[in-house]
């Protein structure tokens, strides 16, 4: 863990603070377009984390995944639009809220509740992750292996409704990783004679294609949504409005941490769970559906926590356990970290600044998060034609940034291509994209 | 055809096309007992195995559910000509990105930065108006500005404007 003088050094002599509050801002805008969720946010600025400090990198990563956690409840609420999968269930009161007028005090339970769902998750992040990474310390070889395997497992929970093509995807993403030189001989495998594939295929390709670019081609020639009112303000609940919500809250938490540390759980279960739950142990049940305050805190504090929560069992023992976490594996990966024990013994300073850089995302995100809300509105209001040509520009130019090459950008657009075929035929591509991710890891040990 | 019999016979393909490249992987006296090729041998065996029992899976399933299948059809046939109808539109957005990636080393940076916007504009359906134009330009200068300017990035600059920036 973090001691008092490793936080002091983070602060006074990284860039952390600015990483942070870079994330989060970025974080709320993905988060807010719909369309956009937090693991394409978050894919989206992974190119650009390539030249950065690993540890500034991966804290960027986790502060980006807080903030679009945040940002996806903003549609939500206005236009009954949830900016990311995860706050859908925030949809359900948060939009008759903003139906009987009351939208800033809506927005204002969203973000407050945030806020004390992720530093809940952060808290569990930092008391369990320590003792479950000693455990993690006594991993030999075939430890890995076996660690690889399970999280190769966590398919079975991913493939939504059909094993086979989730199996399926995954060995095509198992074959994506032999690409390359293998790590054991030094043979180089189906590079085909091209340079650029001796060093393999980066799972940021896959991941930019699979997730960023298949979302804009299936977005091409769908209508236009709503537009956002301008002149909204968040207001920002007072003491008694907490009080009242802090039973919904609790529940939001605990059932974040359950799913977060889940395979396969992710932020969307635990919001839609939370909510149910929050109703039901309610005083008030019956306002469930027509604006309720409960109704909106208890599904906002349980995807805030699992931003945090679901970080556990990627950083103890390198299974992610949701599409931000593969991201966020790849970010890891990208950087030479190996996920999962070897990272507490060999770069404890990139876990000290996840907590740290967290820690000022989730304090940040009040001011940021009412500062940045006419930005959101802005950014969602703007025509689609336009805002998908500027989207594609920004994933062009930055998968060009990580090793210059032309070529980089014909795998990406041609995973692009796999990704929206997958999506026609109903393939999963989280196991696709944890088979190259994960794949080296299983074969090297 | 049915969707999932055709991913079953493209994973098919896929399998035996990566399994006659595995026999041209090169040993290596630095090789362990599996070898450079014996992880993706298996994976190719695995890929066939679940396509064929992709395969068998969707053949049974048409023959032991065809009064179900038939009572679903409406709804599944109108969503999947739905999405059947989006897949041009969707390869002609991503070819976009490719003529992006054809002009960049000739044109440079911003001015094929500035040609993707517009382009996918009009593609979008925006109406012709000097929004277009300003929006492209607007674009590729500040695109260029970040990423050349500010993060130093060494983004093709085009062989037909060199020296130019």
């Amino acid at each position: 863990m973090a001691t008092f003088w490793d936080i002091i050094h983070l602060l006074t002599e990284t860039p952390i603070f600015f990483v942070a509050i870079a994330g989060l801002t970025w974080g709320i805008l993905g988060g807010a377009l719909p369309g956009i969720s937090a693991s394409i946010t978050m894919a989206l600025v992974l190119p650009f984390t390539y030249t950065m400090d690993p540890a500034q990198a991966i804290a960027l990563l986790a502060c980006v995944y807080i903030g679009a956690e945040y940002g996806g409840s903003i549609p939500a609420i206005l236009i009954r639009t949830p900016g990311t999968n995860s706050s859908a269930a925030t949809v359900i009161d948060g939009y008759e809220m903003n139906r009987q007028g009351r939208a800033g005090e809506a927005l204002g339970i969203s973000l407050m509740s945030g806020v004390v769902g992720s530093l809940f998750g952060l808290a569990m992040l930092v008391l369990l992750t320590e003792p479950l990474s000693w455990l993690a310390l006594a991993f030999t070889p075939a430890s890995y292996f076996g660690l690889g395997i399970l999280g190769l497992s966590v398919i079975a929970s991913m493939s939504g409704g059909s094993l086979i093509k989730g199996l399926a995807a995954a060995t095509i993403g198992l074959m994506l990783s032999t690409v390359g030189t293998d790590p054991i001989s030094g043979v180089t495998r189906f590079t085909f004679d091209i340079p650029d594939l001796l060093g393999g295929i980066e799972p940021v390709l896959v991941m930019v294609g699979l997730f960023a670019l298949t979302e804009l081609m299936s977005q091409s020639g769908s209508a236009g949504m709503s537009r956002l009112n301008a002149s909204i303000r968040i207001k920002l609940p007072s003491l008694s409005m907490m009080n009242k919500l802090k039973r919904s809250q609790f529940i939001g938490c605990i059932l974040g941490l359950f799913e977060g540390l889940t395979p396969g759980g992710g932020g969307s279960i635990a919001a839609f769970m939370s909510y149910n739950e929050a109703r039901r142990w309610s005083k008030t049940p019956q306002l469930f559906g027509k604006g309720s305050e409960e109704g909106v805190a208890a599904p906002e504090a349980a995807n805030n926590t699992v931003a945090s929560t679901a970080m556990i069992p990627l950083l103890s023992f390198g299974i992610p356990s949701s599409n931000s976490t593969a991201v966020l594996l790849g970010g890891l990966l990208m950087h030479g970290l190996i996920p999962g024990p070897r990272l507490f013994e060999q770069s404890a300073q990139v876990i000290d600044s996840i907590y740290v850089g967290s820690f000022i995302a989730i304090i940040a995100q009040i001011g940021i998060g009412i500062i940045i809300l006419p930005a959101c509105i802005w950014l969602v209001n703007r025509p689609r034609q336009y805002r998908s040509g500027f989207i594609f520009a920004l994933i062009l130019s930055g998968i060009y940034t990580l090793n210059n090459s032309l070529f980089d950008l014909g795998i990406a657009l041609g995973l692009g291509l796999v990704g929206y075929l997958m999506r026609l035929t109903r393939f999963p591509v989280l196991p696709m994209i944890l088979g190259v991710v994960l794949g080296h890891m299983v074969e090297s040990s | 055809m049915n969707k999932d019999l055709l991913s079953g016979v493209v994973l098919l393909a896929v399998a035996g096309t990566y399994y006659t490249w595995t026999t041209q992987i090169a040993d290596s006296t630095l090789s362990d007992e599996i070898g450079a090729g014996g992880l993706p041998k298996v994976l190719a065996a695995i890929l066939a195995i679940l396509a064929v029992c992709l395969i068998v899976r969707t053949l049974l399933s048409a023959r032991m559910k065809p009064a179900t299948a038939a009572a679903a059809a409406g709804n599944a046939d109108d969503e999947e000509a739905d999405e059947n109808a989006k897949l041009p539109r969707a390869i002609g957005f991503l070819l976009f990105g490719a003529a992006y990636v054809a002009l960049l080393p000739f044109v440079g940076y911003p001015i094929a930065t500035a040609l993707l916007i517009a382009g996918i504009a009009l593609y979008e359906g925006s109406p012709r108006t000097w929004v277009i134009p300003a929006a492209a330009i607007g674009g590729g200068i500040l695109y260029w500005a970040i990423f050349v300017k500010l993060l130093g990035v060494n983004q093709p600059m085009g062989s037909l404007f060199q020296g130019l920036f």
